[in-house]
């Protein structure tokens, strides 16, 4: 094979890394395609490196080539061009001396190039860390694809590596490609070079490539050692580079798309680490990245994700603060945001900053209304806060600080209590609290902490050696967690003493720094004796190759257990083998409604008549996230808490809308009354494509689940048609009707009503109520989308019904919708009214698509219309009816807007030509709703008082 | 010109009256008539053997007389391990045989464990899936693809899709090789008999459930169209139960399993592959073949790679029993559109000649021969 050309010459570069180089040469060696050589570049090492490459070299005399520097070029791309120069194969390839190939890769990626003519093929990168494996931008490597240039999908610029990479060795020398020489990130400007000069590009599924990261290893490398400010400059420098290849090249798209990627990326990368590096850092990070975002086109924020628009804005305005904050709502890995910032509110709709009012771009950038930061429950919001001040005093510490308070929502009326948490970073849900004392000043919040750390932080050492510091607030029955971070220096130098249950062996002080995500922290260190020794000692230790190799086996085993504990297939376990066997709780009764999301429907109605009755029963209700709305009088248990469980296993009627968790056993002795959520149009069960698709086993278990009903409640035969049959029902159904409908056709609770409309604001208004409650749309993933985008202009509304009528939104629960603050007292969001059925009372006109609200409306006798833009796709397409609505509906069905507003502004119309068509209606879906409907099942089961 | 070389195909037995023993039947007589020397191996043999022809071009062996034990429990996984042991010595003896330039071919996932115990005196070996990547990953044999194929010098999948699944999924030996055309219609259907075919075994997987409901939206529209359901399975008296509670004594037929092909095809119109999982169907490339066009739930990968909606065929969105039967609907309507569908299937599915396919088999043996 010497002779003939080689298929691959893959070029490793080494500086210093004897100890590697071996087995980064054996990845290529090992090949599974055989034409492959490899070019040594030594970029004039000074440790062993030159004793391993000449044994390489005297090992495979014709595969191995070395090649020596003169002298030390500091960085990757000399060696690299000396690489290619050297280079004899078709195809070249990059391979650093510290990571590896697959064995696969240069077949796979030479018979990807071979079959589809292209100049540059691209695999999937893997980072291998101690403990896992992270895919390098797999969203790009998900399957085989031919691209005739980079355009056809820019993304591919987010992978700027070179080295999972082959090129056609003619490629290279017909365009020039070299790597430049003495600046960080040259990969970045090869590979823009490289995607620009390609005529077919190819990417391929299969690992090619194994980035073998050391985290917080001794000689750092390069990339790590993002917090110099010189690296920040270089990769300013090598954007300025990209963005005059694209201007050579014409290519004025793709400079654009590089630009929103640098600022959804590069710049956030920067920006998420910015709360850990000091004052000084940050002004010359922000002089930097001003001058280089200032001779941008501004016009790419516009297309950049929300957040980093907004960062990118601040920096050109030099507010560093306002674009942490938008780093701090866009952390890593989509964790849960942190508003870190106080938005303003002008002219009805929320802005990030004032510098938002100056300029039209700035008004566009930083909107932030679809937040929902003015609606959102405030317990659903992670809010920041500072420390200002942090101080030993004597044996105590004391600390101090504030919490914005956005858009003023934590009503000035409102007694706050919380507590300072010291939370175990590694560990979920393990933390010390201690009490703080909150205040007002003016608009802020601040509090104050005051405790002997040694007596309240009892770390147990080695294991979990940072914390981080939060406070949970209560504002009535809401509680808002607050990450905390250091506005400076405010925490610089401090350390307490502190005793890990490990011994003083493993540290003595805890001392309090701002990690790289920005939160506020504490860390184990070792001060005195015998730590100061022993401390570094064992983290040495646990640094080698056996020590690593346990310690890591420690942590996950460890992992697993706790995983395994806090289970939900532990707790089912328990359940069925255990808690089934206490004794049941005569009268105890555990409603749920829609998974534990509300006090409402059926279930609500039912317990209320019991209670009415004053029957000896006992409510067990169970709530998801927060107990607000729930009632007071009756016990609380968390879904899928062990107190939830246990309620469960003892009570003996389980009632309930939707279905308790999969797999629980229901004990003979428990009546589960199943009183569904509503009639159907869509289609149900086992009549829904999804299910029908679906395993046996899933079949199985949803039969399971829908085979511990013993009573289900009906209120027509059309649910004994659709419901009973696609669900597999085997139940009695129970023809009482909807215990939620009662109100609908008695009338209702005249205080309930009030009480409603005061909190509405609709107290003594003349206004036609509009109540707009559809269903919810599914994403890309066929999941019930989390935010429910509004199909009409609300703007219209206002202008064309305002000074009539009043919208009410209600989206579906599985989603939100926003309503601008600037329609406030037109538009309202209802949203988190846990009952539609009050609502349904105050409505004098109904507008659904297909939710099943139409059926129970009805009964009111009131106009109704159907607006269903996406009408055909939606009942086709993803679910399939059971009827056709046009046919069947008791109003106007209207496909656009102008309709809609037409129905809307003839209402006596609409209620007057549907009158027939209403009354078939309910006699088709509703014929048992007679307002009896709780108490026949409140009779029938609960009369008794505690009976058997 | 490609050389001759000796091919070692270990399948997990290769007597039963199944899709891969036909494949792997069909297949050695293709290399055979290459001139390559084909061994076709069981590890076992079938409880009841099918006739596979006289005289085969190639060798067949069976490692063991008797079926190994199950691995249940420890003393049963000892011996089964010895089990293998033995039939791995035999299988190493065969290898033994193989002039330079040998390549074995496990076929299925349990046959690889005698694979990976033999001694392959040096010869790559090729690991094959043949069901989609999905319907693995969703069953017990998944860790033991990913166990036992992760040496193997090539693992074949059955379609691009599912390569590149196996490929995403760490397996970066992971390529495509589609089954061969396996049936050669001296005549084709001519799309006027008034009749949706399936054949299949009567089972879950196979959806004939759905393809009743289906049909039980279309036949009132279409009283002398008549639906028929091949095969035998654990899945007959309920899917006859079905049929009669939906009144659809009249319209369907369970004619049973049949070996006449040709006939079943050509006596049809329109075939229907409602199933809930698929490797690569080839009961669609058999209807293909014949002239049909097909209505296909989008079940696996192999279904888009072998129909192209509209053109050759029309794919409806799992388990979306009404698309399924508005698209039966269509075609029962429609015969001019039956008539374009069915012919540019034929043309289609010329792509998977047994030349074409072979072809690309002997590139595979050349990039894995590491004699250089």
């Amino acid at each position: 094979m010497s002779c003939s050309e080689p298929d691959v010459t893959v070029v490793v570069i080494v500086y210093n890394d004897a100890g590697r180089l071996a087995r980064a040469v054996r990845s290529v060696l090992g090949q599974s395609l055989a034409g492959v050589e490899v070019v040594v570049v030594d970029d004039a090492s000074t440790d062993a490196t030159p004793r391993v490459t000449a044994a390489l070299a005297a090992a495979s005399p014709d595969r191995v080539r070395v090649v020596t520097l003169p002298e030390n070029s500091g960085g990757c791309g000399r060696p690299r061009n000396v690489g290619i120069d050297h280079a004899r194969g078709r195809y070249v390839m990059f391979l650093d001396s510290d990571d590896t190939l697959d064995p696969h890769a240069c077949r796979n990626l030479v018979t990807a190039a071979e079959n589809t003519g292209a100049e540059l093929v691209s695999g999937r990168c893997v980072r291998v860390l101690p403990e896992q494996e992270q895919n390098w931008y797999p969203s790009l490597y998900r399957e085989s694809r031919v691209l005739a240039n980079i355009l056809e999908d820019p993304d591919l610029l987010y992978d700027t590596l070179s080295t999972n990479k082959c090129y056609r060795r003619d490629f290279l020398e017909r365009e020039e490609l070299r790597f430049v020489d003495r600046l960080h990130y040259e990969d970045l400007l090869f590979s823009a070079q490289a995607y620009v000069g390609a005529r077919k590009i190819a990417i391929i599924p299969h690992r090619v490539y194994n980035w073998l990261v050391i985290p917080g290893g001794e000689t750092l490398s390069i990339t790590h050692r993002r917090a110099e400010l010189r690296n920040f400059a270089d990769r300013l420098e090598i954007h300025r580079r990209i963005d005059a290849t694209f201007r050579a090249h014409g290519a004025a798209e793709l400079a654009k798309l590089k630009n929103v990627k640098f600022i959804n990326h590069d710049l956030l990368l920067y920006l998420r680490e910015l709360r850990s590096r000091d004052p000084e850092y940050r002004r010359e990070f922000l002089a930097l990245a001003r001058s280089y975002l200032g001779a941008m086109d501004p016009a790419v924020l516009e297309e950049c994700n929300q957040m980093t628009a907004i960062a990118g804005f601040m920096i050109r305005e030099g507010d560093v603060e306002a674009a942490m904050a938008a780093a701090d709502h866009a952390p890593k890995k989509n964790g849960p945001p942190t508003l870190s910032i106080e938005p303003i509110e002008h002219e009805g709709r929320i802005y990030w900053s004032e510098a938002a009012l100056e300029s039209e771009l700035g008004r566009r950038v930083l909107d932030v209304t679809d937040l929902g930061i003015h609606s959102a429950p405030l317990g659903t919001l992670r809010l920041g806060g500072r420390l200002d001040a942090m101080r030993r005093e004597g044996r105590e510490l004391f600390l101090a600080g504030d919490v914005i308070n956005p858009l003023g929502r934590i009503d000035a009326a409102v007694e706050l209590t919380g507590k300072l948490e010291i939370r175990d970073r590694r560990r979920k849900g393990r933390a010390f609290r201690v009490p703080v004392t909150l205040r007002r000043e003016g608009a802020r919040i601040t509090w104050q902490a005051r405790f002997v750390p040694a007596r309240r932080i009892r770390p147990i050492g080695l294991v979990d050696q940072t914390w981080g510091l939060w406070l949970s607030v209560k504002a009535d029955e809401d509680t808002i967690t607050v990450r905390l971070t250091s506005t400076g220096t405010a925490h610089d130098g401090v350390a307490m003493p502190v005793r890990p249950r490990l011994s003083r062996v493993v540290g003595d002080h805890l001392e309090a720094y701002v990690a790289e995500s920005g939160e506020l922290a504490l860390r184990i260190v070792g001060r005195r004796f015998p730590a100061r020794f022993t401390l570094p000692l064992l983290r040495r230790i646990s640094r080698t190759g056996l020590g690593r190799t346990w310690w890591h086996a420690l942590m996950r085993a460890e992992k697993a257990v706790l995983g395994r504990l806090t289970a939900r297939a532990t707790k089912i376990a328990v359940f069925n083998r255990v808690l089934v066997r206490l004794p049941i709780r005569k009268g105890a009764v555990v409603f749920e409604s829609h998974l534990g999301a509300q006090y409402s429907d059926n279930p609500k109605y039912i317990h209320r008549e019991l209670r009415e009755r004053g029957t000896p029963h006992q409510a067990i209700w169970s709530y998801s996230t927060s107990t607000r709305g729930f009632p007071k009088d009756a016990k609380l248990v968390k879904r899928g808490s062990w107190a939830y469980f246990r309620a469960l296993a003892r009570a003996e009627f389980w009632v309930d809308n939707q279905g308790f968790p999969a797999l629980l056993t229901k004990r003979r002795q428990t009546t589960y009354i199943q009183t569904w959520h509503g009639s159907a149009f869509k289609r149900m069960g086992f009549d829904e494509p999804t299910v029908k698709q679906s395993t046996r086993n899933e079949q199985l278990r949803l039969r399971q689940m829908i085979g511990r009903f013993d009573h289900f409640v009906i209120r027509s035969e059309h649910d004994v048609r659709t419901l009973i049959g696609g669900l597999g029902v085997t139940a009695e159904p129970l023809r009482a009707g909807y215990p939620r409908n009662d109100p609908l056709v008695t009338g209702g609770d005249p205080e309930e009503l009030a009480d409603l409309r005061r909190r509405l604001g609709l107290e003594d208004d003349g206004r036609t109520v509009v109540l707009y409650a559809p269903t919810f749309r599914t994403d890309e993933n066929g999941r019930p989308a989390a935010r429910f985008e509004l199909p009409f202009d609300l703007d219209r509304f206002a202008r064309e019904l305002g000074d009539s009528h009043v919208l009410l939104v209600r989206a579906h629960y599985l989603s939100t919708a926003v309503v601008p603050p600037g329609l406030r007292g037109t538009v309202i969001d209802v949203g988190d009214v846990h009952d539609v059925t009050p609502l349904l009372l105050l409505a004098d006109v109904l507008v659904t698509d297909y939710s099943s609200v139409m059926f129970d409306y009805a009964l009111r006798d009131r106009p109704m219309i159907f607006y269903t833009p996406d009408g055909d796709d939606y009942v086709d397409r993803q679910r399939g009816a059971y009827f056709d609505l046009a046919e069947h509906a008791p109003g106007p069905v209207a496909g656009d807007e102008d309709g809609l507003f037409a129905a809307l502004a003839d209402l006596d119309g609409v209620h007057r030509d549907h009158a027939d068509r209403r009354r078939l209606f309910v006699e088709r879906f509703g014929e048992y709703d007679t307002g009896t409907a709780a108490k026949a099942i409140v009779e029938r089961f609960f009369a008794g008082g505690r009976s058997g | 010109m490609a050389e001759t070389r000796d091919i070692f195909m270990v399948c997990n037995n290769v007597e039963e009256l199944g899709g891969l023993q036909r494949w792997a039947h069909h297949v050695a007589r293709l290399f055979a008539l290459r001139g390559h020397r084909v061994h076709l191996i069981g590890v076992t043999h079938a409880d009841r053997p099918h006739d596979y022809g006289q005289d085969p071009p190639y060798t067949i062996t069976t490692l063991h007389e008797r079926r190994p034990p199950p691995r249940r429990g420890r003393l049963s996984r000892l011996r089964h391990r010895a089990t293998v042991r033995r039939g791995a010595v035999r299988l190493s003896a065969l290898f033994r045989t193989a002039r330079p330039g040998g390549v074995v071919i496990a076929a299925q996932v349990w046959a690889m464990e005698w694979v990976v115990r033999a001694d392959t005196a040096g010869m790559p070996v090729i690991g094959m899936s043949h069901e989609s990547y999905t319907a693995t990953r969703q069953s017990s044999r998944y860790r033991r693809v990913k166990r036992h194929f992760a040496g193997a010098d090539l693992l074949l999948a059955l379609t691009g899709a599912d390569a590149d699944a196996w490929a995403f999924d760490e397996m970066s030996n992971a390529a495509a090789m589609p089954n061969p055309l396996h049936v050669t219609p001296v005549s084709a259907s001519s799309r006027t008999e008034p009749v949706v075919v399936r054949l299949g075994r009567l089972s879950f997987e196979k959806g004939q459930d759905m393809l009743l409901e289906a049909w039980a939206e279309v036949a009132p529209r279409h009283p002398s169209w008549r639906l028929r359901l091949y095969g035998t399975g654990p899945e007959e008296g309920e899917l006859r139960r079905r049929a009669a509670e939906l009144r659809l004594d009249a319209s369907v037929e369970f004619p049973g399993a049949t070996s006449d092909l040709e006939g079943a095809l050509t006596g049809a119109s329109v075939f229907a592959l409602s199933s809930r999982e698929e490797g690569f169907p080839m009961s669609i490339i058999e209807a293909m073949a014949y002239g049909l066009p097909t209505v296909a739930f989008d079940c696996a990968p192999g279904v888009r790679e072998l129909l192209t909606d509209g053109h050759d065929g029309l794919i409806v969105t799992p388990g979306n029993v009404m698309e399924f039967a508005a698209a039966l609907d269509r075609l029962m309507d429609d015969a001019r559109l039956r008539d374009s569908l069915g012919e540019a299937a034929r043309v289609s599915v010329t792509r998977y000649a047994p030349d074409a396919i072979i072809d690309r088999w002997e590139r595979q043996f050349a990039l894995v021969d590491r004699r250089l």
